[in-house]
């Protein structure tokens, strides 16, 4: 690898954002975090990161959706990787066909979705799988 | 349930029936009492050969044949009346008509050849006014004798002119009814005359007695099919409103079955606000859409709202302008003239009114209004049966909404808080010693149960959530088994336990869906599993039952105590000997089996023997489509 590559980590929950920085550093990336939507596009214009790491329901339910939407419509974010974070998976599932219809369908903004709590192994490989796909 | 049979009117068909068959009954009567007539005939003119007649009584014969000949006719006539489904009353009366003319013709022969209108025979004349005046009303009766009358004097002035020779039988060569004289003719005419009009009045006199009560009892007939009639709508009203799913859909069904029960054009149903302050309009049936727009009422503002509420009821025939102001323009642009309102009560206590209207004038009667109240005592319990019912709905939503809103809250917590001990465990922050990691170890998964807790909480309250399961689906028993299969294989291996899952072939389709089912076995597997030493046995296996199918899960473990059984499947409680084994158990794993059971159509039941082991045995309606269960296969790889 030439350079570090550099993870952005959006969720408010400080206990989430603080251990995941803690790991991914330690697992030789470059994290920045924020806790909310408008914190991240400030963290995105900054600098656009390798990966991002985007927790659905912040301070509304959709946030993490509503974000990850608006960067697949900017030409300068739309190539930018996203995993997702839900505690709730189930209702995002369930829920699917109503409040979050444009979840499941082709418009599906992100890599994969993850199930808080996190399995840390699992988040890493996951991680290794894109960061390798595209170049 | 089925709605009674509308039994009233169809026996009325029946009565209606009975009248024409009594009729028919009638005329057969007398085609068989007619055959008597020739009989009589042949032996009066026998005797009075063997008496000696000499000449006059072959004639009679001649009688005899024609009345056989023209009743073997009405015979074969009043069969085929008997034959027709429905024979109608006019018809009926035709025949009567034609029977006695013709029954007139053959006694003005008989009479004729016994000597005219001196003839005694005469006096037979009477016979015929018995059926016609049974049947046919009076004036018919009097028309009828006026007929024969006028017959028989006819014969007489033919006679009289020498049109026809004077006929008489003879005795010992001298006529026994010489041709009489002027006088004679008017006496014995007359005293026709006032035979047969004095017989016509008394006749006609009883019979219209019993007509009349037949009418009176027609009249009570119509009424009480009436009456039948509108119980039955009652009856199908309340069948209706039974079926309604809540308020609203209630409000509709019962103000256009209202309309329907009491047979008017409209129906209003307004509801007073908690405070008694305001009317709302709740409903509306076959009223202008501007009538009802004004949704609320201000009941101090309107006087006869006012009345109604405090339990008058208001009826009017004519609607006037004084009137007309308290229900709007718009009513009378539909013409409505009669218009009734009645109190909605309940135990005493107005919770509405229930208005009808009607375009005819004075068209509600005393009799109307009773029947009305009754009406408006139906609607009132209907209404206060869909509050009741809707409070309780809700209050189960609410109650699954809490459950699911605690769930996802305390959900939160406990992922940022496991997320913390990866890192700490993960020896992130600097290595641990291995008092340390054994302490961090226990934390995390008690946090793990906690979440296990939460997660089974979630499924519960989502569950209650009142959805239907979809009847349509099917699932296959032996796709369920796999699947049982390679969930627990591994589990019950660890723990050297025989686990076995056997589906006989040809078993059909479960009706349900593939989650639920699957749901149920893999909690009660997996507490088979859990509660079962080393070494045991688990099986679960399917068969046939009726019109079910049955999936036992049984285990060698540690088995139910009999004093915790009736608590078994309601939530959090966990039986004491499992606690002793599995700390951490929930104790949500059978409410949700039992949860899905009942919805699934199904029932459970378990045996156990402590220390030997435990049955569930869940059955399970069998799916009423059978190829839908190809679908769910594909649908769920």
């Amino acid at each position: 690898m030439k350079k570090k590559a550099e993870i952005l980590v959006v969720d408010d929950d400080p206990d989430i954002t603080d251990s995941l920085k803690i790991i991914l550093e330690s697992h030789d990336f470059t994290v920045r975090t924020a806790s909310n939507g408008k914190e991240a596009i400030e963290a995105l214009e900054d600098q656009i990161p390798d990966l991002m790491i985007l927790d659905i329901m912040m301070a509304t339910d959709t946030e993490g959706f509503d974000l990850a939407y608006d960067l697949k419509e900017n030409p300068k974010f739309k190539n930018l990787p996203i995993i997702m974070l839900t505690s709730f998976l189930e209702k995002v599932r369930e829920e699917g066909p109503g409040n979050f219809a444009y979840i499941l369908g082709e418009q599906w903004p992100a890599h994969w979705l993850f199930e808080k709590p996190l399995d840390t192994n699992r988040l890493l490989d996951k991680i290794d799988d894109i960061l390798n796909e595209s170049p | 349930m089925k709605a009674p049979r509308d039994f009233l009117s169809e026996e009325g068909i029946q009565l209606g029936r009975n009248s024409v068959r009594e009729e028919v009954e009638c005329i057969q009567w007398l085609i068989s009492i007619r055959w008597w007539a020739p009989i009589l005939i042949t032996a009066i003119a026998g005797m009075g050969v063997l008496a000696g007649f000499d000449e006059g009584l072959a004639k009679l014969f001649l009688v005899v044949a024609y009345v056989m000949g023209y009743n073997t006719l009405f015979y074969r006539w009043s069969r085929r009346l008997e034959a027709e489904p429905v024979a109608t009353q006019h018809r009926l009366h035709h025949f009567v008509i034609w029977q006695a003319a013709v029954d007139c013709s053959a006694l003005l022969l008989l009479t004729y050849f016994t000597g005219g209108t001196i003839s005694p025979v005469c006096f037979l004349f009477v016979l015929p006014m018995i059926p016609v005046s049974t049947i046919l009303s009076a004036r018919s009766t009097y028309g009828f004798t006026a007929f024969v009358l006028a017959g028989i004097t006819l014969l007489t002035i033919v006679e009289q002119l020498g049109w026809l020779p004077h006929q008489s039988p003879i005795f010992r060569q001298k006529e026994i009814f010489s041709p009489p004289n002027l006088q004679q003719l008017l006496f014995s005419l007359l005293v026709l005359y006032l035979l047969l009009t004095t017989a016509t009045f008394l006749a006609t006199t009883r019979s219209k007695v019993k007509k009349d009560k037949t009418k009176a009892l027609e009249d009570l007939f119509e009424s009480v099919t009436k009456l039948n009639r509108k119980f039955w709508r009652l009856f199908s009203m309340i069948q209706n409103i039974g079926s309604a799913q809540n308020l609203e859909q209630l409000l509709d069904v019962v103000s256009s079955e209202a309309a329907v029960v009491m047979n008017v054009k409209g129906i209003s149903i307004k509801l007073l606000s908690e405070d008694a302050k305001y009317l709302r309009y709740a409903a509306a049936y076959g009223l202008p859409e501007d009538f009802v727009r004004e949704k609320a009422v201000e009941v101090k503002k309107s006087p006869l709202n006012k009345r109604i509420i405090e339990g008058e009821s208001f009826v009017t025939g004519n609607v006037t302008t004084t009137e007309m102001f308290q229900f709007g323009e718009v009513l009378a642009e539909a013409q409505i003239k009669s218009v009734l309102f009645l109190p909605l009560r309940l135990e005493g206590k107005v919770i509405g009114i229930l208005g009808a209207y009607c375009l005819l004038p004075d068209r509600f009667t005393d009799e109307d209004v009773d029947f009305f109240r009754l009406v408006a005592e139906l609607v009132a319990i209907a209404l206060e049966n869909a509050r009741a019912y809707e409070a309780v709905e809700k209050l189960v939503k609410e109650r699954s909404w809490y459950m699911l809103r605690v769930a996802h809250n305390l959900r939160a917590p406990l992922a940022g808080m496991l997320s913390i001990l990866d890192v700490v465990r993960g020896e992130y922050l600097g290595s641990l010693n291995a008092e340390q990691q054994e302490y961090l170890r226990r934390l995390d998964r008690r946090s793990r149960t906690m979440l296990m807790m939460v997660n089974e909480l979630m499924t519960l309250a989502k569950s209650r959530e009142a959805q239907p399961t979809d009847q349509t689906r099917s699932v296959e028993p032996e796709l369920v088994a796999q699947r049982i299969r390679r969930t627990f294989q591994e589990r019950a291996g660890e723990k050297n336990i025989s686990f076995n899952v056997t589906v006989p072939e040809d078993l059909p389709a479960i009706r349900g869906d593939l989650e639920m089912v699957e749901q149920i076995l893999e909690n009660l597997v997996s507490n088979a599993i859990k509660y079962t030493l080393p070494d045991g046995k688990v099986e679960v296996k399917f068969s046939p039952a009726a019109t079910m199918i049955r999936m036992e899960v049984s285990d060698t473990g540690i088995g139910i105590p009999k004093s915790d059984r009736s608590r078994l499947f309601s939530e959090f409680f966990r039986a004491e000997n499992a606690r002793a084994i599995e700390k951490n158990g929930t104790g949500l794993g059978l409410a949700i089996v039992k949860e899905f059971v009942d919805k699934l159509g199904g029932r459970i039941l378990v045996e156990s023997e402590e220390r030997m082991g435990t049955i569930f045995v869940v059955d399970l309606p069998v799916a009423k489509n059978q190829k839908g269960s190809q679908h769910d296969r594909a649908g769920n790889p």
